[in-house]
């Protein structure tokens, strides 16, 4: 019987594992494993549309302009909870160049996060209840102003505590907690491991919702041509928008085309059809011209998506040397009106060995905007109670943190039982401490709080991080050789920054042994290219980047076949370099033909190569690791905290360009200091509403809060994973800098700060709360 | 509605202007130079960043989401289009090579801003590109490379002088 064709795989998305049936490629290449010897992979190429962006050529979906292009505007909600009784649009219809409204009964079915669209029954502050176009974003504005929606109120929960509160508002109608909630997993009999431990700590951890912030606002352009619409979106997944907008508007596939091209950052906001492409659509649809719109930054910082608000109870148990006994987390979750639970609990379960583990999580509604996915969703909350509370237990030992987390060291996966594809984890812990030139720490009072007594005190903290970020199929590829010898690389992924443009055209001039100035990328378009998934969960190189590079080996076994034929030399003794074919054979040796030259003999006879992302390995914990280290000083006067050094060592399999990698580390270390210390959005309790919905109030890193970050990679090629030996690196820098910083803070000043942000007052709420305990 | 006369990467333009319209809009909506970015349009995030030069006034960064186009009658503006007038301006060049760039929409305003600290101190220090671009925001955070690239830039155009 032959073998199957069709297989089953599991592929993690975003902390959550799916199963998917996948087609075997036809054939799989030989892994790149530690050593092999490459030539354009792990070199730091050039980021290839950085002149496109310095010269500000680079087009972002605000930048798209077509002929006769209308603005529109979106009317919304000014309260958290009620409903609409009454829209009268004669006003804001009546002002010159006005086009168009959209209403409710124009958009039925059309749905998104926060549930249908223009739903008159009113569930956040900044809820989308109209639209209105016009000839120019000015008199689209002034319409939108002119529209009067009369809205009867009804009460609201905005926070945790509001919604679990008795008799609380319900924000849905089945309740404020997700189904059968809290969801309870556990390994192993935890109550009994709390009882026979030798040392048990308990902490409470609060983390807020942070606001994705992207640069870039989100937007879209649509303008239909007969019976189908093209779509230019800002989007991190140009297919998934297509299904959703297909499916909005009852259309089929091949009726949507959405094309990205440069995308000002995503972060987890921009996963599928966003507001702005349903109503671009609907009203482009209505008014038959082209419609551009864009969000405001207000509803950009409230209607995009968040992280989840958390709060953490944890339960550490362990035996005098600092084995784990037992790890339990309850917690709760803010959802706002929707979106999917990221689970703050999955790191409790993966990231140290240990026999018994709970958690006990509860997703809890709310009146506010819908969370989304955002850099390491889940793994990000979680992160800051586990390991704040393993420096708690490693104080309570008399134990060094570092030690501490080296004794629980995970040989396995511990949540589902099964080995890892690689884990070089103890490299981050050794490279790590010794660039950062970490102190090893004893017993109780032994931090450098102890030895401090002045204003500005320092500390340091350190915290380890996992994340599954091995990617998977579905993806694929295309390789074209052009008949100057050029080659291009199409793939239906997208470049949201990270470099994805670049590193794949370095998978593609490695296997096809092309120049890497003759290969480019072409991305974000769904008509012209392959499939490819979204931009998220860390996914792309991982999952793109195999199916490139079969795609180029495929090319390369024609191209040495056409080349063979002209140089009548065998194919098997013929090798591609540098885009120039060498022959080996003997007599024959040293004989040469460039690409350019096999096109021109070739003509527009051109050679294609085709490749798919195959399955990942059975019952294998495809993960990456990190460990982050971090130096502060705290002003005990204003309670501000400054980060002064961070020093960050990643795992994350071969690095395919590591000068675009480690710039993506910098960057995820620095939104986690702005969710260290300054990002929250902050919500009126009595009125619902988003009080820092700005730049100016709702606070993100800027130049002057750049501490000196050392960040790398340990080297590695996890060949189990894929024949790339790339696993994702995006998210991972996220996810350890919160703790490190809080347990370096609580290491200056000797007490602990249990509530991020740590602005200056609750630095200071803590300062006087330990003294006047102390007293 | 106003008219005024505009020179816009050395192009003089005259055009009739609403008085609440802002030079973003004009630059980006009517003479499509979308290199400026509009982020915030409120003056929080720097990515609309031109140079701007009254008359009779030296040349300053300005906030172009902030500036009433109104008010820019017989002005100069440089945008990210015309700072290299014809070739990569070295701190275009120094942007690439210290691959200061992500997904690149604030890196026009970064690099106006950049290019208007160079103008008023050819060689500045740290602190002092860190002050002159604390008002431009990176959410990618590529700020180790800003500061790289404009050090960089620095030193080329001290070449370039001799």
């Amino acid at each position: 019987m032959a073998d199957k064709r069709f297989v089953s795989t599991t592929v993690e998305v975003e902390g959550r594992e799916e199963t998917r049936i996948v087609e075997l490629p036809a054939f799989a290449p030989d892994p790149w494993d530690e050593d092999a010897r490459l030539d354009v992979v792990g070199q730091c190429v050039p980021r290839m549309d950085a002149t496109e962006k310095v010269t500000g050529r680079a087009v972002y979906s605000a930048d798209v302009a077509r002929v006769g292009m209308l603005h529109a505007t979106i009317v919304r909600s000014t309260v958290a909870a009620g409903s609409v009784t009454e829209i009268d649009v004669s006003q804001a219809l009546a002002l010159p160049s006005v086009r168009g409204v959209l209403l409710r009964a124009d958009v039925e079915g059309i749905k998104y996060d926060g549930g249908q669209l223009f739903d008159p029954n009113i569930r956040y502050a900044g809820q989308p209840l109209a639209a209105v176009c016009a000839e120019s974003r000015e008199v689209a504005e002034r319409a939108a102003a002119l529209v009067v929606t009369r809205v009867e109120r009804a009460p609201h929960a905005a926070t945790i505590r509001a919604a679990l509160a008795k008799d609380a508002p319900k924000v849905r109608p089945k309740g404020n907690t997700g189904r059968n909630h809290p969801a309870i997993a556990e390994r192993g009999d935890v109550d009994a491991a709390i009882e026979t431990a030798d040392v048990v700590v308990r902490r409470e951890y609060r983390t807020p919702v942070q606001l994705h912030s992207c640069m870039e606002p989100h937007g879209a352009v649509a303008e239909w041509i007969g019976d189908h619409v093209t779509v230019w979106e800002s989007t991190q997944g140009v297919f998934n928008s297509r299904a959703d907008l297909a499916r909005a508007f009852g259309l089929a596939h091949a009726q949507v085309r959405v094309i990205k091209d440069y995308m000002g950052g995503g972060f987890g906001a921009k996963n599928g059809a966003s507001v702005a492409a349903c109503i671009a659509v609907a009203l482009a649809k209505k008014t038959g011209a082209p419609v551009r719109c864009v969000f405001d930054r207000a509803a950009e910082q409230f209607d995009t998506g968040n992280r989840s608000a958390t709060v953490q109870r944890v339960t550490l148990a362990a035996k005098k040397d600092g084995t784990l006994a037992a790890i339990a987390l309850e917690a709760e979750v803010m959802m706002g009106v929707g979106g999917w639970f990221a689970a703050p609990g999955k790191i409790y379960h993966e990231m140290y060995a240990c026999p018994n583990v709970r958690t006990s999580e509860t997703a809890v509604y709310t009146h506010t905007g819908a969370m989304a996915s955002f850099r390491a969703p889940g793994h990000v909350e979680g992160a800051f109670g586990l390991e704040c509370a393993m420096d708690a237990l490693a104080r309570e030992l008399g134990m060094d943190p570092l030690a501490l987390r080296r004794k629980n060291y995970a040989g396995r996966d511990q949540e589902k039982n099964r080995p890892y594809s690689d884990k070089r984890l103890d490299r981050c812990y050794d490279e790590g401490s010794k660039r950062f030139q970490w102190r090893a720490r004893g017993r109780p009072g032994r931090g450098q709080a102890a030895a401090q007594d002045g204003r500005f005190r320092r500390g340091q903290g350190m915290s380890s991080l996992c994340w599954g970020a091995g990617g998977g199929p579905p993806a694929y590829a295309t390789v074209r050789i052009n008949a100057d010898g050029t080659v291009d690389v199409l793939a239906g992924t997208q470049d949201l920054g990270t470099g994805a443009r670049t590193v794949l055209a370095q998978i593609a001039a490695e296997a096809l042994g092309a120049g890497i100035a003759h290969v480019r990328t072409v991305l974000g378009d769904t008509e012209r290219l392959p499939y490819a998934g979204n931009s998220w969960g860390s996914m792309t190189t991982a999952s793109v980047g195999p199916a490139v590079r079969m795609a180029a080996e495929d090319a390369r076994t024609k191209l040495l076949d056409a080349a063979s034929a002209i140089m009548g030399v065998p194919a098997k003794h013929l090798d591609a370099r540098n885009s120039v074919v060498t022959s080996r054979q003997r007599g024959a040796a040293g004989r040469e033909l460039s690409f350019a030259a096999i096109g021109e003999e070739l003509g527009n006879v051109m050679i294609i190569g085709q490749g798919s992302r195959g399955p990942n390995p059975d019952r294998t914990a495809i993960f990456t690791f990190g460990a982050h280290f971090a130096e502060v000083e705290v002003d005990t006067e204003t309670g501000r905290v400054r980060v002064l050094r961070l020093v960050a060592a990643h795992d994350s399999g071969r690095i395919i360009n590591p000068r675009l990698a480690e710039s993506q580390l910098e960057g995820g270390i620095l939104q986690g200091i702005g969710y260290a210390l300054f990002e929250e959005r902050v919500v009126d309790e009595s009125l619902g509403l988003p009080l820092n919905p700005t730049l100016h109030d709702y606070k993100v890193p800027t130049l002057a809060d750049l501490p000196a970050i050392e960040s790398f990679f340990v080297p590695g090629a996890d060949t189990t994973a894929n024949h790339t030996g790339a696993k994702g690196l995006a998210e991972p820098p996220n996810i350890g800098v919160a703790p490190a910083i809080a347990n370096a803070v609580c290491d200056a000043i000797g007490v602990e700060v249990t509530e991020i942000p740590l602005t200056p007052w609750r630095v200071l709420a803590a300062l006087e709360k330990a003294s006047r305990s102390a007293r | 509605m106003s008219s005024v006369r505009i020179r816009v990467n050395d192009v003089s333009r005259e055009l009739d202007v609403a008085d609440h319209e802002t030079l973003l809009a004009v630059l980006r909506d009517r003479l499509g130079l979308t290199g400026s970015k509009e982020s915030c349009g409120r003056g929080e995030c720097g990515a609309c960043t031109v140079h701007l030069a009254a008359a009779g006034d030296r040349t300053r960064p300005v906030y172009s989401c902030l500036t009433l186009a109104a008010a820019c009658d017989g002005a100069s503006v440089t945008t990210i289009e015309g700072l290299g007038a014809g070739t990569l301006h070295p701190l275009q060049e120094a942007f690439v090579a210290q691959d200061a760039v992500q997904c690149g929409f604030c890196t026009p305003g970064q690099i106006m801003a950049a290019a208007a600290l160079l103008a008023d101190n050819p060689v500045p220090d740290e602190p002092a590109i860190r002050a002159a671009l604390s008002g431009n925001l990176c959410r990618c955070g590529t700020y180790p490379r800003i500061v790289l690239a404009v050090r960089d830039a620095a030193q080329r155009m001290k070449a370039a002088r001799g």
